[in-house]
């Protein structure tokens, strides 16, 4: 894991959960737009799973092993499910969907940085 | 809606989207969570961590009920919704009057303050959701 990786990851997913937000409120189902960029900050948040799991691999000890690789599957897997479930109806809640995805993400990367500290 | 004849409201549809989501989300969080606690740490709070798989199964069978939304898989949700109310507040409620029999936390620990007391809201609008979407009878 790198930090500035991390922090881009907080903020892009944050992006995600926002223009969820925006989308539902102006009461529209995600645009084209806006599920190319939740494409995107899954192939960061993929970046960084890998990044993880690698520098496990090489012998790195965070806090919690277990917990820490529990998170980098979970922050790699939401986005893609998130986005599958919020088109296969879609509805303002559609954004909803991808802004809880969003936030999880978010949320899971920030509890990453503080189990990435070597024991 | 169908213009053919009045069907039940779908679970699974408009809002119920979310309380899905969500649902998945809880269903993942609570089993990973049990899956290392049991397989690590088991030895050092057995109930805690066993309420932490209870807590994970009710959470799939929720997902999975309200997503299927037939009549059948309606009355399964509202049962396992019943049990996560009634779990999160014997839970929530005894780890607050008696923190020595919880010394590890749990999804439902102090009514889920770990989780931003979502699993205390959940519960709620899902039996909500459920009456708001009841088939006439």
């Amino acid at each position: 894991m790198i930090d500035g990786l991390a922090y881009a990851v907080v903020a892009l997913s944050g992006g995600v959960t926002l223009w969820g937000l925006v989308t539902a409120v102006a009461g529209r189902p995600p645009g084209k737009a806006q599920l190319l960029f939740a494409a995107g900050v899954w192939l960061v948040t993929l970046a960084q799973t890998v990044l993880g799991l690698v520098g496990l691999a090489r012998g790195f000890r965070p806090v919690e092993t277990a917990t820490t690789i529990g998170y980098l599957l979970g922050i790699v897997v939401l986005i893609p499910l998130a986005w599958f479930w919020a088109n296969s109806e879609r509805t303002r809640w559609s954004g909803v969907v991808m802004a809880v995805a969003g936030l999880s993400v978010l949320a899971m990367t920030l509890r990453l940085l503080t189990l990435w500290v070597a024991r | 809606m169908s213009s053919v004849a009045p069907r039940p409201a779908r679970t699974s549809s408009g809002p119920g989207r979310v309380l899905v989501a969500v649902y998945g989300l809880f269903a993942l969080a609570a089993c990973s969570r049990a899956g290392v606690q049991l397989a690590t740490q088991y030895a050092e709070a057995p109930l805690a961590y066993l309420l932490s798989a209870v807590a994970g199964v009710v959470y799939v069978v929720a997902t999975v009920t309200l997503a299927r939304s037939t009549r059948t898989s309606r009355r399964v949700a509202l049962v396992a919704i019943g049990v996560e109310l009634v779990g999160v507040l014997t839970v929530g409620t005894l780890s607050v009057v008696d923190p020595a029999a919880f010394p590890r936390a749990t999804v439902w620990s102090t009514y889920g303050i770990g989780y931003g007391f979502v699993p205390l809201v959940l519960p709620v609008l899902g039996l909500l959701w459920l009456r708001r979407t009841r088939p006439p009878a």
